[in-house]
């Protein structure tokens, strides 16, 4: 028998894969998925939608979490305590490395903040039945149409109670719009308001080189309005890329955890066996590396917004 | 509205994340922080104990050294004045048993001389006795010089005993 190779053993995992979907068709029929990227109000509440649920969820597990962890916190800790202390350990020197010590211990409350929000509710909404309960309808008495052998009768749920929090545009959004807020202040504070403000808007160049040119001095002063130019130039540049980072924060968390749902969802509706489940250890993978990029961007911006700008170059 | 952004989600959102903010600085931020503080700060203070501990060990082991070296040198000396005490000892001990050996000698030297003149005044008590029987025997008989000499042979013959004086 001739040895498999990469390409071989890719085409039997899909004809595997393909047979296991057209089986699960036949045998256990079930309504299409629906997609809905805004999230649902529940419960008949004004704005109380089932994103924000999870999230209250996610904080209320955050929460216990540490409160249990750090309850009766003793010097030579206990396993609980030594396995909360160990991860906020690693996110410490995470940040010390990145940004220093002192700025990193600044940043730290916020920037962890981040992270376990978003680790959180990405992790949280994977625990199996997170999506199942929520207000729908019966099926019709005819079945599912689609369905070759078996008929589906059964409760289809529209509107889940808890819906993976990340994937309401508000909620990378609002985090991005608190990265942003953080960084600009963390600017502000420790550089001063016009020293960390002239890093988008420096005129100081083309003054210069105006007055270069009133005393007569043509080609120092057409070189400093030149530089001068330049540098406003570069003010622009750097104020889009500030808010652009919102959008790219924002986009990158939602699409990512959007595209993450939509692919379990499909793969859980295509074969509900097993096949799901490395897809759910990918998932949480995921929610890790986008959790860290997440606080790790906001960090990195912020220790650039402290940094002066003679240091930077 | 768009994707459904909406200012209330957004500002829900928002506050959520400063509830969780405040929550997470109370119980798991200060307490977590203080803790990994104070415990470094604990390890820092018993590396620093243990490496005084050390240090003071080698001062002792040094100490202790000393006091072995003064202690042997001591007994090396205490065992060398024992030694010159004995061989004195010794000495005077030898020095005495040969004073009281020859005193030894002298009284028996005495002793033998005073036994030899008692011998000797007991011997001549006797011969004087024999030599009165002699003379009785002479005066009895009257004899000849020869007769005489006989007579005193046969004396001397008769107390056999005192041949050797």
């Amino acid at each position: 028998m001739p040895k498999l190779g990469c390409l071989g053993w890719g085409i039997i995992g899909t004809l595997v894969f393909v047979i296991l979907a057209v089986l699960s068709m036949l045998l256990f029929p079930v309504p299409q998925p629906e997609v809905h990227l805004e999230a649902e109000t529940i419960f008949g509440l004004p704005f109380f939608t089932n994103t924000l649920f999870a999230s209250l969820l996610t904080i209320l597990v955050l929460v216990v979490i540490f409160f249990t962890a750090t309850r009766n916190m003793k010097l030579v800790p206990g396993r609980w305590q030594n396995v909360v202390e160990w991860v906020m350990e690693w996110f410490l020197n995470f940040c010390e490395e990145a940004a220093g010590r002192e700025n990193g211990r600044r940043f730290f409350p916020v920037v962890a903040t981040i992270f376990l929000y978003v680790i959180g509710a990405a992790l949280i909404s994977l625990i199996p039945g997170f999506e199942v309960f929520g207000y729908g309808h019966a099926a019709p008495p005819e079945g599912v149409p689609g369905a070759f052998v078996g008929t589906y009768h059964g409760f289809i749920v529209d509107v889940p109670i808890l819906k993976k929090a990340n994937t309401d545009i508000n909620f990378p959004l609002a985090l991005a719009l608190i990265s942003f807020i953080f960084v600009e202040f963390m600017g502000i504070r420790s550089l001063g308001f016009f020293r960390y403000i002239s890093r988008f808007f420096s005129v100081s160049e083309l003054f210069k080189g105006i007055g270069e040119l009133f005393r007569g001095r043509i080609r120092a002063g057409l070189g400093g309005i030149f530089t001068g130019i330049i540098e406003i130039f570069v003010g622009i540049i750097e104020t889009i890329s500030e808010f652009i980072r919102i959008v790219s924060l924002t986009f990158r968390l939602f699409g990512n955890m959007t595209a993450g749902m939509i692919l379990l969802l499909i793969i859980c509706f295509l074969v509900p066996w097993v096949v799901g489940v490395p897809f759910y250890g990918l998932e949480a993978l995921f929610g890790f590396v986008q959790a860290l990029i997440f606080g790790g961007l906001t960090l990195v911006f912020a220790t650039i917004a402290v940094t002066p700008r003679a240091m930077e170059e | 509205m768009l994707l459904g952004i909406s200012w209330q989600a957004l500002l829900s959102q928002i506050v959520c994340f400063g509830i969780l903010l405040a929550l997470l600085v109370m119980f798991a931020y200060r307490p977590i922080m203080r803790m990994l503080d104070e415990r470094s700060n604990r390890i820092k203070d018993s590396m620093d104990k243990a490496e005084e501990i050390k240090q003071e060990a080698a001062r002792a082991g040094v100490m202790v050294k000393e006091q072995l070296d003064s202690a042997r040198k001591d007994g090396q000396s205490i065992v060398a004045q024992a030694e010159q005490l004995g061989e004195r000892l010794r000495e005077e001990a030898r020095e005495e048993a040969k004073k009281e050996g020859e005193a030894i000698l002298a009284r028996a030297q005495a002793e033998i001389g005073r036994e030899r003149d008692e011998a000797i005044d007991r011997l001549r008590a006797e011969f004087v006795d024999l030599s009165l029987m002699a003379a009785e025997k002479v005066i009895k008989e009257s004899l000849d010089r020869e007769k005489h000499m006989r007579l005193i042979e046969e004396v001397l013959e008769e107390s056999g005993g005192l041949r050797k004086e």
